[in-house]
């Protein structure tokens, strides 16, 4: 049996009045494909974030296997996030010798990692590029080769496939079947459920915040007696997504008030009532 | 801090270097700017100066003179400097100064100036009419005047000799005995230090806030607004690291910038100097490690504060709109500072935030070096820069700040 890489246990996250995630507990095992499947707004960035250490859970707590909280390991874990987050003025290569020199690893280990995976990514011409002129594609596999380069434990990837085109998007789903056969653990976020299908030996499905199933596609399958994937999540996330709450953007109450005073109301037409016109 | 703590901050302080000098736009308001603008000023607006009062001494003016009876003598003087003189009968005489119907000829510029002088008894009355917003008007005016006071000195001369007294002891009964400079017991290095303390202060202060603006915002809203910064903060890096490096790379950047702002300066003094304009000043070697010291408190304090409320915004936008009309924080105490005698000054000025830097700096480019101003102004300035990154520090350390608004 894989042993554990990742314990969440009883997390919750809140943001002012909003509950982002409400009590999660799960086990990330080495070797593993997750996938966190669920609309937006559903947690999984919030989920992601807790687990690279970004964010500090309200309660609870985020552990890697020898009992470390994740912030004070974290050159153990290699984080795309859903932006990127490459330095334009910078190379490819440089983007990802930054990161590395970060992790403490030598440019030398870097590289060596860094060309065997862009090789595999055809972004080996690509590396003494500077990034501002990439493509979405383009700069998704540099996040991707950047957090690889250290050789971190867990890969956490928030939606890799977000805006690519259908080329770019199946090499870099490529590329994560290639790390799950080499024995990667990689925690995939995604809304598309054909993708986590293909890729993902366990799928969670988040909403509003809760862990609404856990296990693998099949199991989903079974657990909700349907045939597809789709009709699970639907079975599973009746009720309506919750939308997104203003305080979670940490604004001050002045700032709010005055950015409202200056906004007209919304015109009744537009509320559909015929009788304003 | 640890050897792995020190790397880390030198990488993030390096790459944000690297980054910056990328941009060329970057190079040219911080570097090439501040090397410019001294020489600019002091050098080449003088010699515009120059030039420009060349071309005027060289154009010839049109002077109506309005009198019954102009004194020869009077226009042998205005002949001689360069003005064209049209002479009139006085019918303005009450006052002399009522431009009357003249006005339109003087506001149309066919004319630069008129001169209208009479004699009442035995004294002549006179008035210049001119229009003050026309440079050819105004250097007639002036011409007018050097020629009256010129023929004004003869005939005192003239009057004085016709009543048999000596011209000489009459006029100058009251007489400076030697060179007046030999009163002055400051030495010419003294006194470039106190012309040099009037302004390098309040550039210093200004240059160092205003450059620090944009790298600033760039290395914390911006990254925040593009995206950077949540996988910047899931690497094994702390809140406090990461501030050290931002704060290095800004640090370095507006260094970089400030001493070759210096360089530009003291250039242009080596030109004045070398005119015979203004002195080197005389700074003794504790002064100039004590100028250094305070320029670095300052520094630390303004970087941090500036980083902390940058990073306190949500975007670029916000931040700018933040740290722009900050700048008023620096240049209202930098102006106030300049008028504060410094003789008998009291001690509260130097533990005033900004106003304690600047005032060391005016005393220190004078060479006064008193024991109980610097342990003021250094203990407050380290108070003050120890707040502000403690400020920095509780910003970086917010949790909000990887949300991105893009």
């Amino acid at each position: 049996m894989s042993e554990t890489l990742m314990t969440i246990s009883n997390v919750s996250k809140s943001f002012g009045d909003v509950n982002a995630l409400r009590s999660i507990s799960l086990e990330i095992k080495s070797g593993e494909v997750v996938g966190l499947v669920g609309s937006n707004g559903a947690g999984k960035t919030t989920l992601l974030r807790l687990m690279s250490g970004v964010y500090k859970p309200t309660s609870g707590t985020v552990c890697l296997d020898d009992g470390t909280p994740v912030d004070k390991m974290r050159q153990r874990l290699g984080v795309v996030p859903e932006s990127t987050g490459l330095y334009s003025r910078l190379t490819a290569w440089e983007n990802i010798r930054y990161h590395s020199r970060m992790h403490g690893v030598s440019d030398k280990d870097s590289w060596s990692r860094t060309s065997r995976f862009a090789k595999h990514l055809d972004m080996l011409e690509n590396l003494g590029r500077h990034t501002k002129g990439f493509s979405r594609g383009m700069r998704q596999k540099t996040a991707l080769l950047r957090a690889l380069a250290h050789g971190p434990s867990v890969l956490l990837l928030d939606e890799p496939t977000a805006g690519l085109d259908i080329t770019s998007a199946r090499t870099v789903r490529a590329l994560v079947k290639q790390l799950r056969d080499e024995g990667g653990t990689i925690v995939y976020s995604t809304h598309h459920l054909a993708e986590a299908q293909q890729v993902c030996d366990r799928i969670i499905i988040i909403h509003n915040g809760d862990i609404q199933a856990d296990g693998s596609p099949d199991v989903l399958l079974k657990d909700t007696e349907t045939t597809t994937l789709e009709e699970a999540y639907v079975s599973l996330t009746q009720e309506k997504a919750r939308p997104r709450n203003d305080d979670q953007d940490n604004e001050g109450r002045f700032t709010k008030w005055w950015r409202r005073l200056f906004t007209p109301r919304v015109p009744r037409y537009i509320e559909g009532d015929d009788s304003s016109e | 801090m640890n050897n792995g703590s020190f790397k880390r901050v030198k990488a993030i302080a390096k790459k944000e270097v690297v980054e910056f000098t990328r941009d060329w736009r970057t190079i040219i308001a911080i570097i090439v700017i501040p090397i410019l603008m001294f020489p600019l000023l002091f050098i080449m607006f003088p010699l515009l100066l120059e030039s420009e009062a060349a071309e005027l001494n060289s154009i010839v003016v049109d002077v109506v003179i309005q009198s019954d009876e102009v004194p020869d003598s009077l226009l042998e003087q205005l002949n001689d400097t360069s003005i064209l003189v049209y002479e009139e009968n006085l019918t303005e005489r009450t006052p002399l100064s009522n431009p009357g119907e003249d006005i339109t000829r003087l506001r149309s510029l066919s004319i630069d100036a008129i001169l209208r002088i009479e004699q009442r008894d035995d004294i002549w009355y006179y008035a210049i009419i001119h229009i003050s917003t026309s440079e050819s008007s105004n250097e007639a005016r002036s011409r007018i005047i050097d020629g009256i006071i010129a023929w004004e000195s003869n005939e005192t001369e003239r009057i004085i000799s016709d009543e048999g007294l000596d011209v000489n002891t009459t006029l100058n009964p009251v007489r400076w005995d030697g060179e007046i400079s030999q009163g002055d017991v400051a030495t010419q290095g003294e006194q470039a230090g106190m012309v040099l303390s009037l302004f390098i202060p309040l550039v210093l202060a200004v240059w160092t806030f205003s450059s620090a603006i944009q790298p600033s915002i760039d290395m914390t809203a911006g990254e925040r607004e593009r995206g950077t910064l949540e996988a910047l903060l899931s690497l094994p890096c702390t809140r406090n690291e990461l501030l050290f490096g931002k704060w290095l790379g800004v640090a370095t950047i507006t260094g970089v910038g400030v001493l070759l702002q210096i360089f530009g300066l003291l250039f242009a003094i080596g030109y004045l100097a070398s005119s015979s304009i203004i002195g080197i000043p005389d700074l003794s070697l504790e002064a100039t490690a004590l100028i250094i010291l305070s320029i670095m408190l300052f520094a630390v304090m303004v970087v941090a504060l500036e980083l902390a409320l940058a990073m306190r915004s949500h975007s670029v936008k916000e931040a700018g709109s933040i740290l722009g009309p900050a700048i008023i924080l620096i240049i209202f105490p930098a102006l106030f500072t300049q008028v504060i005698n410094l003789d008998g000054v009291e001690n509260f000025w130097f533990a005033v935030p900004v106003v304690n830097v600047l005032l060391a700096l005016r005393e220190l480019l004078m060479d006064r070096v008193i024991v109980e101003h610097i342990a003021i102004w250094f203990g407050t300035s380290l108070l003050y820069a120890l707040m502000a990154a403690y400020y920095a520090a509780k910003q970086f350390g917010r949790e909000d700040i990887v949300t991105s608004l893009s």
